[in-house]
């Protein structure tokens, strides 16, 4: 079976990079988180009628239940969007080979649905379906809502990665779909319609009317189909560049970088990298998404009493793009980085550009945070701390992380079957920062002087900001000590 | 201009390298031989300071390359493909690195003017990014590259590799007439004897890391070349 062999590979690829031996505390660590989730989804789901029973003492639990059932398949939608990194296949060592193109296809299509996030949340939906809807309808619709739960969890599946996949390729159906998931927010938000009880009518249709889980199955298909039908038409690496002639662009025209000097055309070499890459320009369409993200979360009454997460959040669309983007800043060069050792004179400025693009990045999303406030002055505050607080700390700290980044990266490969994305790795290796503020408002926040915790968040900031020229000259001269290193992992 | 002290470099227990001494005076025309694997390229890169020896030093000008980046102020350099950032057009490319060499408008129009003929119309002007050139075309961007700043010191790893027969000969032209001025230290690698000993007078054979032998060019050098590496 040519699966096999494909997986065989591919296990084997993964085990032998030096990246992945060298990362073994890395995969513990999210062994641990994944066993941590495991033990809470498996008490929940043995608990979930009493739960119910105990919040909604006087309603259905299963009415109950089926109404955030839409509200949970958006939540893990987004989740998956960041989380889950796309399946990938060196296909040119093996379209030459007699293999039949739609078993590499299907391989690449079929391939996320070993992704663990597929199965975790099964925890909570079979004990909820034998316990809960067995006894009050019967075995077989208890079946039947379950299946159809399975599914939608893999229509869920299907559907994240046809859109990340096009994220590269035509951002705008990306656009369109967060726009359609932002009307339906907002619309739920004013009340003109409810999610809920949406939810809970269709659910509970199913459960009268069982040929409805013909929706489900369609869906799974549906979505399936699409992938395969994409990479399909993918398969070709030289058509997908010779169908569209690639333009050039006018990005080195901007005059103000002209006048930076060599920090200047450091600068704008970066933006051209940035821009004439499908993976990286695939994260600045992903920047709405970004910045949406506080929609999920100010607006929500359940939130506005815990600033704690909101300051999480707050890290999160201020500086996530930052944060991307120096996670990976030399990395990124990898395919020339001995011509930056052999020609470059000047490494200040050199860490310099990369930290002023940083500090761009994050004031333009900051910039964008803003309307914000309607939900509330507070969630400003919040959004001006934690964006002192990025600008201050969190990027000196990842940009002399990133000087241990020695995987290559080339960018120029495939996009379709070889486009890595964000994962859950990536976000796992910036959790302390993501957490330290958090920690460091709780002595605040719990003693009633939330307020000052914040300003503190900010003040760390600013100092870093203020002492920004020897931050960078340690920067500098970690990256001096490492360089060597960098390359030799660069050149693999 | 460049010598080496006592240099080695080992990978995973193996040594790759091992060259007690080498010296390579201005004006000098090295030219490197040897096979696949005999540690052309690992000398190149120490040299460049890309990678660090496992002991020993290499000397440019007197000074130790790891010093600092003095020494990137007079040479010049075209390794391999890594070398061009491929995502600018050869314009961008050009004008990015004359801005690091710090020349002027009217040098890079000079630069331009002087290798038209290397370029022979299949560089310039094509709206074309790097990447999208074939591996021939993104050589002469690379070797060009490498000279465009006028340096003393000018180190070619296989430079004659994927160019057409033309651009090989137009390329042997440009480096003659370098060594005839007498000012700029060439160190040339090469899986080729004949353009190495076209252009270099003096040939180094580099087998397992030792430099086995180290001859000037005569008249029956190729002959002597050749039949080393037949009887290797």
């Amino acid at each position: 079976m040519i699966y096999t062999h494909f997986l065989k590979h591919q296990w084997k690829e993964m085990t032998r990079s030096p990246f992945w031996q060298k990362n073994v505390a890395l995969n513990i660590l999210l062994g641990f988180f994944l066993l941590i989730m495991l033990l809470y989804l498996l008490v929940l789901g043995l608990f979930i009628d009493k739960i119910l029973l105990e919040l909604f003492p006087d309603k259905d639990p299963v009415t109950v239940f089926n109404g955030i059932i839409l509200y949970y398949f958006g939540f893990e939608f987004l989740i998956r969007f960041f989380m889950q990194s796309l399946p990938t296949l060196n296909i040119e060592t093996y379209l030459h080979l007699p293999i039949k193109k739609s078993a590499i296809v299907h391989y690449v299509s079929a391939k996320s649905i070993f992704v663990i996030g597929n199965y975790l949340t099964w925890l909570v939906f079979f004990p909820f379906a034998f316990k809960v809807i067995a006894p009050e309808y019967s075995v077989a619709t208890a079946w039947i809502w379950v299946g159809t739960m399975v599914m939608l969890i893999f229509t869920n599946n299907f559907l994240t990665t046809y859109i990340k996949r096009q994220l590269a390729n035509k951002p705008s159906i990306v656009g369109i779909f967060g726009l359609i998931l932002v009307g339906l927010i907002l619309l739920n938000y004013f009340g003109i319609i409810s999610v809920t009880d949406f939810s809970a009518y269709i659910f509970g249709q199913l459960l009268v009317n069982r040929a409805l889980i013909i929706v489900p199955a369609a869906m799974v298909v549906a979505t399936y189909l699409m992938n395969f039908f994409f990479l399909k038409s993918k398969l070709y690496p030289d058509e997908i560049i010779s169908k569209k002639k690639e333009k050039i662009d006018s990005l080195s025209d901007i005059k103000y970088l002209k006048t930076l000097g060599l920090t200047g055309q450091y600068i704008s070499l970066d933006l051209r990298l940035l821009w004439r890459h499908k993976r990286t320009r695939s994260i600045i369409y992903m920047a709405p998404v970004f910045l949406l993200y506080g929609l999920f979360f100010y607006p929500n009454p359940a939130h506005q009493g815990t600033p704690g997460f909101l300051i999480f959040v707050g890290v999160f669309i201020t500086g996530g793009i930052m944060m991307n983007y120096l996670n990976y800043c030399f990395s990124y060069e990898s395919n020339y980085f001995d011509n930056i050792l052999a020609n470059y004179r000047d490494f200040e400025a050199y860490i310099k550009a990369k930290y002023l693009l940083a500090v761009s990045i994050s004031t333009v999303c900051y910039v964008l945070t803003i309307p914000y406030v309607f939900f509330g002055t507070d969630i400003l505050l919040i959004n001006t701390m934690t964006y002192l607080y990025n600008l201050g700390f969190v990027s000196f700290v990842l940009f002399y992380i990133s000087t241990y980044s020695k995987k290559r990266m080339d960018l120029k490969r495939g996009a379709a079957f070889n486009y890595q994305g964000i994962g859950a790795t990536h976000w796992l290796s910036m959790l302390p920062a993501f957490l330290l503020p958090v920690l460091i408002y709780l002595p605040f926040g719990l003693t009633g002087f939330g307020t000052a915790g914040l300003l503190v968040i900010g003040a760390l900031g600013i100092a870093g900001l203020l002492f920004h020229k020897t931050a960078l000259n340690i920067v500098l001269k970690q990256f001096l000590k490492r360089k060597h290193i960098m390359a030799a992992g660069f050149r693999e | 201009m460049i010598e080496i002290k006592n240099l080695t470099k080992i990978y995973g227990g193996e040594t790759v390298l091992d060259i007690p001494g080498l010296k390579i005076n201005r004006g000098d025309s090295f030219g490197l031989v040897g096979n696949n694997g005999a540690g052309k390229t690992t000398l190149f890169r120490l040299i460049l300071d890309l990678i660090r020896a496992n002991s020993g030093e290499v000397l440019s000008g007197g000074k130790d390359v790891r010093e600092g980046n003095f020494w990137k102020y007079y040479t010049g350099s075209y390794l391999d493909q890594r070398f061009l950032i491929d995502f600018l057009t050869p314009e961008e490319y050009f004008e990015f690195l004359s801005n690091i060499y710090g020349l002027s408008k009217g040098d890079l129009e000079k630069f331009y003017e002087d290798f038209s003929d290397f370029f022979n119309d299949e560089i310039l002007g094509k709206k074309k990014y790097i990447r999208d050139f074939s591996q021939g075309n993104r050589q002469k961007v690379g070797i060009a590259a490498a000279l465009m700043a006028k340096p003393e010191v000018l180190i070619l790893d296989e430079p004659f590799n994927g160019l057409d027969p033309s651009t090989q000969i137009r390329l042997k032209n440009i480096l003659n007439k370098l060594k005839d001025d007498n000012e700029v230290t060439m160190l040339i690698s090469s899986h080729d004897l004949k353009h190495v000993t076209e252009v270099c007078d003096r040939i180094a054979i580099l087998e397992k890391g030792k430099i086995i032998h180290d001859i000037k060019t005569k008249e029956g050098t190729l002959k002597e070349l050749e039949g080393y590496f037949a009887a290797s």
